[in-house]
């Protein structure tokens, strides 16, 4: 994990943000997506991190509803891989339907591993209080209590490769990201 | 940007800009002006993409903050307590502030919250990002968070809280975040258009207009609809001009169109609608749910509470919902009735209960009514009404609409589904034991023929020994909050309404309808929207506010030429009188937003919410809270308790020289007494500690306390639960009230649907829930469901050739009016193909959009009220559903079912 302290103005900021607008918070770099630290003073130093690149698997050994499990952005944190058979937003692959969410209930945290719905498309609900997450709508909530959808991890594709590349949103517990945890080692 | 499609997000973005049809062009415009996120709005339906949402409403941003971090709140934050704006169950939510760049550190030892960062799973310690906002305080840029309480014991035990909660730090005035369209100076209408004018101006001119109306028109002619649910300060100033100056009997809450009671069959059984104690919920054993959508609309109480105390649920909803799902999973029962049959239902379940003997004869015996303890009571309601339980034994035994098998083919609930509620509800155990039977009833019920649903459910619910017992209660599970201390009695005996001789509280919306009105004040409602008949009042009304000649002028108003200059405050008066006596009517509207309304209003007057003064109120069990202040009012936006008192001192009233909301706070503590409101014993304590009241509230946090509250050795005494020693009637002892089918019968069949009609009832989600007037500046709530759904049954979906997501529109050609015709409406909404909903029957938002007249389902509800009690039956709407085409959100809003479980 790159973490380098930047002292960037905020005119720089958005000049580097040259494949996604700075008002996503995250950047994009040829080999990996970069988390930038937006904190709300425009000249307050900035801390910019970088997103590990993380090979999961083939496209070929997914199976339809069948999840994968892997770790990302840190060792800690679960996810898991899964084609839907339906597309979805964000959604890769042939079929624009091979997409990966956070374990971690956006709500307060419970695990939804084993709640994966493949007839519905659904990740829950939440043992805890119920939450269900839309895996071909960006992971938003279809019903239940969070407070945002559930933290899409991004992926692309490298030939027959899928890679872990980036989070849409804040996985459970964090205030950031990339901190408090364990690096992967990167693929 | 470049886009040279190298990166993956940008790949990602484009390929599903293209699938959404958005243009090349259209996605490098977006991505410049607002990165990725606005790509994703814009494929997601954001109004400020495709231009199809409400007028006002503004720009909304279609998804949740997609930033990989959020500040923390510093050892040095300033932290207030308060509670949930929104729903009845109120969570308890600490607010941290703290200036733009002093953020706090991961480290327990770093941040105020004292937690190691990441926070742990049910910590309750998590700031997601919709729990931070940015705002101003002093003039200096301020985060803030705003956090349910994870060190509570009670409400949301342990930090838990439901989406609308844990949004709420997004309802507050931001100037460069959708909230930035919040009312900040009064206005007036000039020449079609509302401009700005000085607080002196508006308040000057409301008093003299009023006062011209009462004096030459008498008080029946100035008319009130107010939040009944908002703080009491603010509905305390309200009523003390209304009803205690004023004294008029045009005056209505709102949410229905006369004041009096929602549930009168608990009322007249002696039940106070929120007697129950969250604990009794827990500990109940058998929960009879009579039209309540627990877990969307008590998310909080159905979480912590019911569901870890594991009562089985038999769950009474024209919808299979998630509770009813999960009643189904655990053991419980869903009744899935035919809308507005909840009399014949509860009626049947009481007989089962009795043939078999099950019912509680103790409790009956000693807590309820005999014949001479009947004979004395005076209410003209128990009167006509009132039964003992053998009264009310022989009534149902001799009709037998109410057998299993007649009774199933009147709801549609199978008979065998009957006997087992009732079983479930009363059987004695093995052990001879009684179950622990509680009953909790909401709009479901009480929103469909008011008087008899409320009665029947109040004698099954007696029947079984619910009510005033530990983990046997019967309760309403509420709606708003519990905030309304009125200064004075409703003046009844000048209301024209009666109910076979019985006064009757004012349908104020049918008197304004008849031009009977010539001023009226709306506050913080819409009024129109949240009625029966919706579209045909706004008609009418807005026909006689602003087709009545003359209408202020540029001339009139401004003679120095422009739109900004000084007001001519006569020519004003002088206009709007003339008006007035032309048999016109001049409209007030305060809020914080525009809404349906608006293009109505003659005045708009902003108004200060949550957040930007400190208020009480209680909630659902009845606990008194303060929520504190966080910051000042955008403009010149001032409290709804400062205005009217105001107005009051223009009008020549005494007792409107309050200095803050403390002021109020304490003075409405003389009115709470002997209600379940009564906090004088707080406001007592406080004086004698030489405290304000608001501080010591303040001291009780989050905890707060129970009403009615008690003084006893220097120490305040709660009350957890009421109706331990006796129920609200003259002889302590509850009374069963008739619940006759043959009243309502006549009106059933009016209401069902005929032909290719189907039933359009209506529903709350959890997004939207008590929180309607601000989801559309909320964008995680808003981006569920941008547009009003329908929810309807596969089957009549195929029928009609319609698709989830696909417009559809409900037309109704005999909409029942408020006076005494009918005529055609419709309302539009997108199709959410569900067996939620049973075949025949269809499903959605009342009121939806709060600005959004053509998307209103209200506008085909009829408009006609029970006679009893002039309520309106929402639930029972019913129209022609056809499909106009795919939406713009058909590829893009989830339609996943709901009720997995």
């Amino acid at each position: 994990m790159a973490l380098e302290k930047s002292t960037a103005t905020r005119r720089d900021f958005l000049k580097a943000s040259v494949g996604v607008g700075g008002a996503l918070g995250i950047l994009a770099f040829p080999m990996g997506i970069t988390q930038a630290i937006d904190a709300v003073s425009a000249d307050v130093s900035r801390v910019t991190q970088t997103y590990p690149r993380l090979r999961i698997s083939g496209i070929s050994d997914l199976a339809e509803g069948q999840p994968i499990d892997f770790q990302y952005p840190l060792q800690e944190h679960n996810n898991l891989l899964v084609k839907l058979g339906t597309p979805a937003l964000l959604g890769i692959g042939p079929d624009s339907d091979i997409v990966a969410f956070s374990y971690s209930c956006a709500h307060m945290g419970c695990p939804l591993n084993g709640m994966y719905k493949s007839e519905h498309n659904i990740l829950g609900p939440c043992p805890c209080h119920f939450s269900q997450f839309d895996l071909t709508k960006s992971g938003i909530l279809s019903i239940g209590q969070a407070t945002q959808s559930l933290p899409q991890v991004l992926l692309e594709v490298a030939g027959s490769d899928i890679f872990a590349a980036g989070v849409t949103g804040l996985l459970y517990g964090h205030w950031n990201n990339l901190a408090g945890g364990t690096e992967i080692s990167q693929s | 940007m470049t886009n040279d499609n190298t990166d993956p997000i940008s790949n990602h973005l484009w390929d599903h800009a293209k699938s959404n049809g958005l243009s090349r062009r259209r996605f490098l415009t977006l991505m410049a002006a607002g990165g990725g996120a606005a790509v994703l709005a814009a494929c997601a339906g954001d109004p400020t993409a495709v231009p199809t949402l409400s007028p006002t409403s503004t720009a909304v941003p279609s998804q949740s903050p997609l930033t990989g971090q959020v500040p923390l709140p510093p050892v040095t934050a300033k932290m207030v307590t308060t509670a949930c704006d929104y729903c009845v169950v109120g969570c308890g939510y600490k607010v941290y502030t703290w200036p733009v760049g002093m953020e706090g550190g991961p480290k327990a030892s770093e941040n105020a919250l004292g937690v190691d960062y990441p926070a742990t799973v049910l910590s309750g310690a998590w700031v997601s990002p919709n729990m931070h906002n940015v705002i101003q305080i002093d003039g200096a840029a301020h985060n803030v968070v705003v956090i349910a309480d994870k060190d509570t014991q009670v409400v949301n035990v342990g930090g838990d809280h439901s989406v609308r909660g844990g949004t709420l730090a997004q309802k507050l005035y931001s100037a460069d975040k959708p909230t930035k369209d919040r009312l900040q100076h009064p206005r007036l209408r000039v020449a079609g258009e509302l401009v700005d004018i000085s607080w002196e101006d508006a308040l000057s001119l409301m008093a003299d207009v009023s006062r011209y109306v009462i004096d030459k028109y008498g008080e029946l002619a100035w008319g009130m609809k107010t939040f009944s649910y908002n703080y009491y300060e603010n509905t305390y100033a309200v009523t003390k001009l209304a009803l205690a100056k004023v004294q008029t009997p045009c005056w209505a809450p709102h949410d229905k169109p006369a004041a009096g009671s929602d549930t009168p069959g608990l009322s007249d059984a002696g039940i106070n609608a929120f007697s129950a104690s969250y604990e009794d919920w827990k500990q109940s054993e058998v929960i009879y749910l009579s039209g309540v959508t627990l877990y969307e609309t008590k998310s909080i109480l159905f979480q912590e509470w019911i569901a870890k105390g594991g009562a089985k649920l038999i769950v009474v909803n024209p919808r299979r919902d998630y509770t009813a799902a999960f009643a189904e999973s655990r053991g419980g029962l869903h009744l899935q009735l035919i809308p507005g049959t909840d009399t014949v239902l509860n009626n049947a379940v009481a007989r089962v209960v009795i043939e078999n003997g099950w019912e509680d004869q103790e409790f009956i015996n000693s807590r309820t009514v005999n014949a001479d303890e009947l004979a004395g009571e005076t209410s003209w309601r128990r009167v006509m009404f009132g039964m003992t339980f053998d009264g009310y034994k022989e009534f149902l035994l001799a009709d037998d609409r109410y057998t299993p098998e007649n009774a199933a083919k009147i709801t549609g609930v199978p008979a065998d589904k009957i006997r087992q509620a009732a079983e479930m509800m009363a059987k004695p155990k093995a052990e001879g034991t009684r179950p622990g039977t509680s009953l909790m009833l909401e709009k479901g019920n009480y929103w469909g023929h008011n008087y008899e649903n409320t009665a029947s459910f109040s004698g099954l619910g007696l029947s079984v020994g619910a009510g005033g017992r530990p983990g046997r209660v019967m309760s309403r599970g509420g709606g708003h909050q519990r905030g309304m201390i009125s200064a004075a009695g409703y003046p009844k005996d000048k209301s024209p309404d009666n109910y076979k001789g019985n006064k009757l509280e004012l349908n104020v919306d049918r008197w304004a309808a008849e031009g009977k009105l010539r001023f009226m004040w709306a506050i913080g409602t819409t009024w129109f929207s949240a009625m029966g008949a919706s579209n045909f009042l706004a008609d009418t009304i807005g026909a006689i506010i602003r087709d009545t000649q003359p209408q202020l002028s540029l001339a009139d108003a401004f003679p120095g030429g422009g739109s900004t200059g000084p007001l001519d405050v006569a020519k004003v008066l002088e206009v709007l009188k003339a008006r007035i006596d032309n048999g016109g009517m001049v409209l007030a509207q305060q809020d914080i937003y525009t809404n349906a309304l608006t293009e109505f209003a003659d005045f708009l007057l902003p108004a200060a919410p949550w957040g930007e003064d400190d208020y009480a109120r209680m909630q659902g069990e009845r606990r008194l809270r303060l929520y504190s202040k966080i910051m000042d009012p955008p403009g010149e936006a001032k409290p709804d308790w400062w205005i009217v008192a105001q107005v009051g001192k223009r009008m020549g009233f005494d007792g409107f020289d309050w200095q803050d909301s403390n002021d109020v706070f304490e003075e409405a503590s003389q009115r709470s007494i002997g209600t379940v409101h009564d906090y004088a014993a707080l406001a007592e304590l406080a004086r004698s500690q030489g405290k304000r009241g608001h501080e010591l509230l303040r001291e009780l946090g989050t905890t707060g306390i129970q009403c009615p509250i008690k003084l006893e050795n220097g120490s305040l005494i709660g009350t957890p639960r009421l109706h331990q020693d006796s129920f609200g009637t003259k002889s302590g002892k509850a009374v069963f009230p008739r619940c006759d089918w043959s009243n309502v019968e006549p009106f059933q069949k009016q209401f069902a649907p005929k032909g290719d009609e189907l039933w359009v009832t209506n529903m709350r989600t959890n997004e939207h829930w008590q929180s309607q007037f601000d989801d559309s500046r909320i964008p995680y709530r808003w981006e569920r469901f941008p547009a009003n759904i329908l929810e309807i049954n596969p089957a009549d979906a195929r029928a009609r050739g319609i698709e989830s997501g696909d417009w559809v529109e409900v037309k109704n050609d005999n909409v029942l009016t408020q006076t005494g015709g009918s005529h055609s409406a419709k309302f539009k909404a997108v199709a959410y193909v569900t067996d939620q909903v049973a075949a025949g029957v269809t499903c959605s938002y009342f009121l939806f959009g709060h600005g959004r007249r053509d998307m209103a389902a209200n506008s085909i509800t009829p408009g006609i009220t029970d006679p009893i009690n002039n309520r309106y039956r929402y639930k029972l709407g019913k129209g022609l559903v056809e499909s106009t085409g795919e939406s713009e959100f058909k590829n893009t809003m989830s339609f996943a079912p709901r009720n997995l479980v």
